[in-house]
């Protein structure tokens, strides 16, 4: 069963990889064909704007190469679906119980984020950079022992080492492609790029997820509260990790008010999404680096 | 969630006042005038984003920055030792960072004073909107004039061959069908008939009974940290029975220890079986772990730490029992080299010092099977005796008989009494609840307007919708579907 959930493992990162050269290649081959009708036709300007619609949003099929990009990803979704599932039965637990475990399962939950909002709002772009965080992790993944020792006494408590944890790849999921869509969004409204998506489109599909992943991170944390009460004897204790997840909690908190009620759009509150997503890489990592209570990365001995 | 939006009024009308106020050269203090300025400052949503992004920067710095230990920071001699020790790790940055309060983030007047602030806005905040939110869930506005289906920015005009009531009645049949609950209105002046349909329209109270969790919460835990009892460091040698401070009344006896471990060294369960009294009456028993806790009367023990004991006995000359017991080695020295206990003999104004050999470590004083004990006069410097004694031997020390009986080893507890957790789970909940019923229950609502035109009525359909991003295909599906019933039943 390791030996399966390694080889899924590495299928999925490859997929991804594929997945990211195919996106990649699609928006340079769109950009190329773009500039050539551009010269082609006289008027530089009537050939953009008629040309506007024609964005990688709108490549469908697999007869693209966009297309294959998204076949991929949905591939990778699979194949590591299939390491986490391997993985849960060969250790006996859910896979969120140290680095590792933990990597690919955050990666899970940005594919399949990515995979849901592609689908939904028919936009490939944001696999540009839903797609490097999910390599980055898996990647990332590769470089750390993925051997599995028994659970150490704090972690003994099955339910909510599932649920807490689980909760949290969908909360992450959801704030890395409001990620993705806050980062084309300033990308494509500082270069005045046509090729991406309309600004206003990233912008819904940026609070869409937001929207999902907000209500999951309270969940986690108050999950995490639960925890820490059986197992540590306090419900808060501003432990590192608490702490930093109360951070991201605040910036998105901030984010959702901003919106809704001052109206906040465009790189205003794209930029409050960046640093809240630069908040949440900082509550996955932060332990690494600060130690604290929820030091199961496996990686300090 | 289009109700969320109405502090623009309030906050224009503040707006106002303080350019009038600027302009009036004799504007003078008037109470009235005050309460305004805080209430317009306190739901001003501009404020409330301000209070939490300065909170997140200060928790941020809170994990990134070491925060002083609960003990230490209630020391300013330990304190200032520790800030000591600090200099190498943050330079010049140590004696800033002391006097603004990193150290100790979350106790800092900034903490606080925002936090404070926060909570007072959110309660503001919630007390202007609960009223409106009220309103259009159950007295909302049916109509909706002409101009609306014009601009709405989502809209939709349907011609039918039918008689008004069968296109009313066929559109309300569409999105009943939705699970949507339909009004109808009736304007016998225009002899227009207007139609409003919603759903979820309690999902909006979500706002509120989020707001007002986090509010819940904070309260909670501002009670148990008034009113909570809480021992970290709460020691008890196997075969002890040791009194819990904090007014509980109860002691705990621990009757076994066990830690266990894997393969690979690292530890797979610490158990310590307790049984709890009340004033020498057995209450309760169990064997708790580190996630399985024991609950007396609200007060809760939890595995935490353990270590090396030593069983001793003390007798006066006469012979009558001092103490009798464990004494938990619950320090180490500096060089990890020795376990240090302590032993409070009130009555004799004795202190004892009990030193025993870490394990695995040697030490060329004490051996094996031995016991150091430095004794001390309460509050006196000089030790008045250090004599090392073997198991089992009595040895007579300034008077009294001091026998180190036999190594134990002792249990660690936490033990917590905290009355503000059923608030706090409470918030905790409706937290959840109310993110939950905001976010994933979207609050719809759509307008629409039948009239008779020259060949058969004309239906307007209308919703602005800006907060709901999903409710673009949803109109476009209900509005598909009316066009579609018109045309089946024509």
């Amino acid at each position: 069963m390791f030996k399966m959930s390694e080889y899924s493992f590495m299928a999925g990162l490859i997929s991804v990889g594929l997945a990211l050269l195919c996106y990649v290649a699609a928006f340079a081959s769109v950009r190329l064909a773009r500039r050539q009708s551009a010269l082609a036709l006289d008027g530089g300007h009537a050939g953009s704007t008629m040309l506007s619609g024609q964005s990688v949003e709108v490549t469908r099929g697999p007869s693209s190469l966009a297309g294959y990009g998204t076949l991929i990803a949905w591939l990778a979704l699979i194949f590591v679906s299939a390491a986490l599932v391997f993985r849960t039965i060969a250790v006996g637990h859910g896979p969120f119980a140290n680095m590792y475990e933990f990597s690919i399962a955050f990666a899970w939950g940005v594919l399949a984020a990515h995979v849901y909002f592609e689908r939904r709002y028919h936009l490939r772009a944001l696999g540009l950079f839903a797609l490097p965080v999910a390599l980055l992790l898996l990647l990332y993944a590769t470089t750390i022992p993925s051997t599995s020792d028994p659970l150490v006494p704090a972690l003994q408590n099955n339910l909510l080492l599932t649920t807490h944890v689980a909760v949290a790849i969908v909360a992450y999921g959801g704030f890395a492609v409001a990620f993705a869509a806050a980062a084309l969004h300033l990308i494509a409204s500082y270069t005045g790029s046509r090729r991406l998506p309309r600004l206003e489109l990233l912008d819904e599909i940026s609070y869409r997820a937001v929207v999902i992943g907000f209500p999951f991170l309270t969940l986690v944390i108050v999950l995490g509260a639960v925890w820490a009460n059986v197992a540590w004897g306090r419900y808060w204790g501003w432990d590192p990790k608490e702490t930093a997840s109360l951070v991201t909690w605040l910036i998105y908190g901030a984010y959702l008010h901003a919106r809704v009620v001052r109206g906040w759009r465009g790189n205003r509150a794209a930029w409050l999404l960046v640093a809240g997503f630069a908040a949440t890489l900082f509550t996955y990592f932060g332990n690494l680096f600060f130690g604290g209570l929820h030091s199961y990365s496996g990686l300090n001995q | 969630m289009t109700q969320l939006s109405r502090t623009t009024a309030i906050e224009r009308r503040a707006a106002a006042a303080s350019i009038g106020s600027d302009l009036d050269s004799d504007a003078v203090f008037s109470p009235s005038g005050a309460l305004e300025w805080l209430w317009a400052t306190f739901t001003s949503m501009r404020l409330a984003l301000a209070l939490m992004l300065g909170l997140a920067l200060l928790a941020l710095a809170g994990s990134v920055i070491i925060q002083a230990p609960a003990g230490v920071a209630s020391d300013p001699g330990a304190y200032n030792a520790w800030l000591q020790g600090l200099k190498p790790r943050y330079g010049g940055f140590t004696t800033i960072f002391d006097k603004l309060g990193l150290f100790n983030v979350f106790a800092s007047v900034w903490f606080r004073g925002l936090a404070v602030a926060l909570t007072t806005s959110i309660l503001a905040c919630s007390i202007k909107r609960a009223p409106t939110l009220w309103r259009a869930a159950v007295h909302p506005r049916t109509r909706m004039s002409e101009t609306f289906y014009g601009s709405a920015p989502y809209s939709e005009n349907i011609a039918t061959r039918m008689s008004t009531a069968d296109a009313l009645a066929t559109t309300q049949r569409v999105f009943r069908a939705n699970r949507y609950r339909t009004i109808v209105d009736t304007d016998a002046t225009t002899g227009i008939t207007h139609l409003y349909v919603d759903q979820n329209r309690w999902a909006p109270f979500g706002t509120v009974i989020a707001h007002l969790a986090v509010v819940i919460v904070l309260v909670g835990g501002m009670v148990g940290s008034i009113m909570g009892y809480r021992d970290e460091g709460f020691a008890v040698p196997v075969g002890s029975t040791v009194a819990v401070g904090g007014g509980t009344g109860l002691s705990v006896e621990a009757v076994s220890f066990s830690d266990s471990y894997y393969d690979n060294g690292a530890p797979s369960d610490y158990a310590s079986s307790l049984v709890v009294y009340r004033e020498g009456t057995p209450v309760a028993a169990k064997t708790i772990r580190v996630n399985d806790p024991l609950e007396v009367d609200g007060t809760a023990f939890y595995q935490s730490f353990f270590g090396p004991a030593a069983v001793m006995a003390v007798s006066d000359a006469s012979g009558a029992s001092l103490y009798q017991g464990g004494v938990p080695l619950l320090w180490s020295s500096d060089d990890d080299t020795r376990r240090i206990g302590q032993l409070a003999l009130s009555d004799q104004n004795i202190l004892v010092y009990v030193v025993g050999v870490a394990s695995g470590r040697v030490d060329a004083n004490i051996r094996a099977g031995q016991i150091q004990l430095e004794i001390y006069r309460t509050g006196e410097q000089q030790p008045i005796a250090i004599e090392t004694l073997d198991q089992g031997e009595p040895l007579l020390i300034g008077g009294l008989t001091y026998t180190f009986k036999r190594e134990q080893q002792f249990t660690g507890l936490i033990v917590a009494r905290d009355p503000g957790q059923p608030l706090v789970w409470l918030g905790a909940l409706a937290l959840v609840l109310g993110c939950f019923l905001v976010f994933l229950f979207p609050n719809r609502r759509i307008w629409a307007a039948v009239k008779a035109g020259p060949d058969g009525a004309q239906v307007s359909l209308g919703a602005t919708a800006r907060h709901d991003a999903a409710f673009a295909p949803e109109f476009t599906k209900l509005t598909e579907q009316v066009r579609l019933a018109f045309a089946g039943a024509a």
